[in-house]
């Protein structure tokens, strides 16, 4: 893996200002995406990945949405301080995304051809009968059979699958160097994410971008990510090559949710473990460690502090008390 | 470029057409209606006392594009620009000269009155006069046929230059909500909150309105509706997934609001279409029947409403604007319930 840095977040903050009071999103995020890689972000409901991810592209809904805090650089250059027109150069030609609901993400009233070429021509400044052509070509690519008529379908003559193969269509035209998937399977049945899967890895390899992968999925994570970020209540708690993580988590909450899966072996009478209790009130997040409530090895010290993410080897960072006095006992 | 024609006719709005075209009453309303009106453009070629050739001493002469020409021309005794009705006759009797004059299919202006070329008060209905004339001699059938063209052309521009304001600022206050939206709001509600009948009526008493200006006047009151519609609108799609699909692709406001989002608000705005123009042609005979409307030589049914009113006994003044307004309605009405039909997905609802 290049290790040249095409994002890097440092200490993102996004709140929201609902009723209830501020609800904090996300809360001191940290972290880099390398050239080429694909990085999974895992976490339950709630746990703010989707907001991360949407804080990259500038889409935070404002109001009640706000970034209150951080840095995002892209290249060097700090998305944040980009004006709406900067910001509209940077979306879909350097930073694409694809979402969770490929029913509704596409525009029921215009043909494939009309929102697919208006990419092109914005971005590559294309004409029309160029960018038809250049539309036709990502969408054979996306495995659509017969594009040259179909590209003049509207979007309800597509099934889900098909339309999350437009999606990926779309927001791989402009070549981007970094697309942020959030949870484009998620609404899909096991099958065609399968498909959904093997494209994005075929395009993958052939267009060489970044990928952000956000499920809540272990299962996906495990076969398409590099590295993964295990993100709970706002923070980011563990972070790992997806190997190391499998196999070594560090964390009880990934220890915890590694432990939920269904395992082939073992005995049939086991039953599927869970974690106890809720995931944390985001208007109301102490200073403690946000998963000591449900934290099997809690102490008195993650009631009062809570804990940073520290390295524990070069590619393996962890948020936890319990681990950081573990390591210092063993070493 | 490769195009399959079986999956072009996809398209909804196809669908909605061919929808629309099942149901007989509001599709032959609107081909009659179209008919008519397009036809009402080409009324100075159907409907004028100007001729439109007279062949006068082997020359030819084309008063319909010309405009003026003297009496004295054509060797007529009369003051000022010839009278075409009576050179005819008069040709007609010459038979010595190959001198003669086509006019128009019905030979009657609307602003001709009792003091130009034989014309009488209050002539009942005869194949001379289709619908009689009424108090200052002018021929009813005429001044109601240029009265639809005024109607229909006035409504439908109002309702256009609703549309281009509701849309504009409509969308960008459901759009963009926030400040710029809760300002509109409050300017719409105190604006809603005036008397409106009043204030076109002191408006128009003091200006003394042309057609621009009252079509001016009745847009300051009526892009409040059209407004509110629209934002309501831009308010619920904007929170749609594929809005923040296009945004997250780069796409630019403009774009989104006027491509993407106006093209999912369009079935309100097509369906609300044809009562709006109803809404338009009542209001003009409204303000012209109290005297308030266009300034009076213009033909207008309200204008023929209110004489007909004040010479009720002379049925057919009051008869012909009633009668023409009312179908004229009607067929928009007509054609407004067949859109909303063919827009409506429940296929239960259909009128029978």
């Amino acid at each position: 893996m290049s290790q040249e840095k095409l994002i890097e977040i440092k200490n993102l903050k996004t709140f929201f200002n609902t009723e209830a009071g501020i609800a904090r999103a996300v809360n001191d995020v940290s972290f880099d995406i390398y050239k080429g890689e694909v990085l999974g972000i895992v976490g339950e409901s709630g746990s703010g990945k989707s907001v991360t991810s949407m804080s990259i592209n500038r889409l935070i809904p404002n109001p009640p949405g706000e970034i209150v805090g951080g840095e995002i650089f892209y290249k060097g250059k700090d998305l944040l301080k980009y004006s709406y027109e900067q910001m509209s150069e940077i979306r879909g030609k350097e930073i694409s995304m694809i979402f969770q609901e490929p029913m509704t993400s596409l525009n029921p009233v215009l043909r494939i051809s009309s929102q697919m070429n208006e990419i092109l021509v914005k971005h590559e400044g294309l004409i029309e009968e160029e960018a038809t052509k250049k539309s036709i070509e990502m969408l054979k690519r996306v495995g659509i059979p017969e594009p040259e008529r179909r590209i003049y379908d509207y979007p309800h003559q597509f099934s889900g699958g098909m339309r999350q193969r437009v999606m990926i269509a779309i927001a791989l035209a402009c070549d981007p160097k970094v697309l942020i998937a959030d949870e484009p399977t998620t609404a899909l049945d096991v099958t065609i994410q399968a498909q959904i899967l093997d494209i994005v890895k075929r395009l993958r390899k052939e267009l060489g971008m970044a990928i952000i992968w956000i499920t809540h999925d272990l299962g996906v994570v495990a076969g398409i990510a590099d590295r993964v970020a295990v993100m709970y209540g706002g923070f980011i708690v563990e972070q790992a090559p997806v190997k190391k993580l499998y196999s070594t988590p560090k964390h009880p909450y990934t220890q915890g949710l590694l432990s939920t899966l269904p395992k082939l072996e073992g005995e049939r009478t086991e039953r599927l473990e869970s974690i106890k209790g809720q995931p944390p009130d985001l208007h109301n997040i102490p200073d403690s460690c946000p998963f000591a409530p449900r934290c099997i090895h809690v102490s008195e010290k993650c009631q009062n502090e809570n804990p940073r993410l520290e390295m524990t080897d070069p590619e393996h960072q962890v948020a936890c008390w319990w681990n950081t006095e573990k390591e210092n006992y063993s070493s | 470029m490769i195009r399959s024609t079986k999956n072009n006719d996809n398209s909804i709005f196809r669908r909605r057409w061919n929808k629309f075209k099942t149901l007989k009453r509001g599709y032959y309303s609107l081909i009659a209606l179209l008919f008519l009106y397009i036809m009402s453009f080409f009324l100075p070629l159907l409907i004028n006392n100007k001729a439109l050739v007279v062949k006068y001493n082997n020359e030819y002469y084309f008063p319909i594009i010309k405009g003026y020409i003297s009496g004295e021309t054509f060797g007529q005794d009369v003051p000022g620009e010839a009278k075409y009705r009576s050179l005819k006759e008069t040709f007609k009797n010459d038979e010595n000269s190959n001198n003669w004059v086509l006019m128009p299919f019905y030979p009657y202006s609307p602003f001709e009155d009792i003091t130009y070329d034989g014309n009488k008060m209050y002539q009942p209905p005869s194949l001379k006069h289709w619908l009689g004339t009424d108090n200052t001699g002018r021929d009813v059938f005429a001044r109601l046929c240029y009265a639809f063209n005024i109607s229909i052309s006035f409504a439908l521009i109002l309702t256009i230059i609703n549309y281009i304001v509701g849309i504009l600022v409509g969308g960008a206050m459901g759009y963009y909500g926030g400040k710029f939206d809760l300002f509109f709001q409050r300017i719409i509600e105190v604006w809603s909150s005036l008397p409106m009948l009043f204030v076109i009526i002191i408006i128009s008493s003091i200006l003394k309105p042309s057609f621009f200006l009252l079509i001016g006047i009745y847009t300051l009151v009526n892009w409040i509706s059209m407004t509110y519609l629209i934002r309501a609108e831009f308010y619920r799609e904007k929170a749609k997934p594929y809005v923040a699909a296009a945004l997250s692709m780069g796409q630019s406001n403009f774009k989104i609001m006027f491509k993407h989002i106006l093209a999912n608000s369009l079935v309100p705005i097509i369906t609300y279409f044809p009562f709006s123009v109803v809404a338009g042609i009542s209001a003009l005979v409204g303000l012209d029947y109290l005297g308030f409307g266009l300034a009076p030589p213009t033909p207008s049914w309200g204008q023929m409403l209110d004489v007909g009113l004040s010479n009720i006994s002379k049925w057919w003044m009051v008869f012909s604007p009633v009668t023409a307004q009312f179908f004229t309605l009607l067929a928009i009405v007509f054609i407004g319930e067949g859109v909303r039909e063919a827009f409506d997905p429940k296929v239960y609802s259909r009128l029978r």
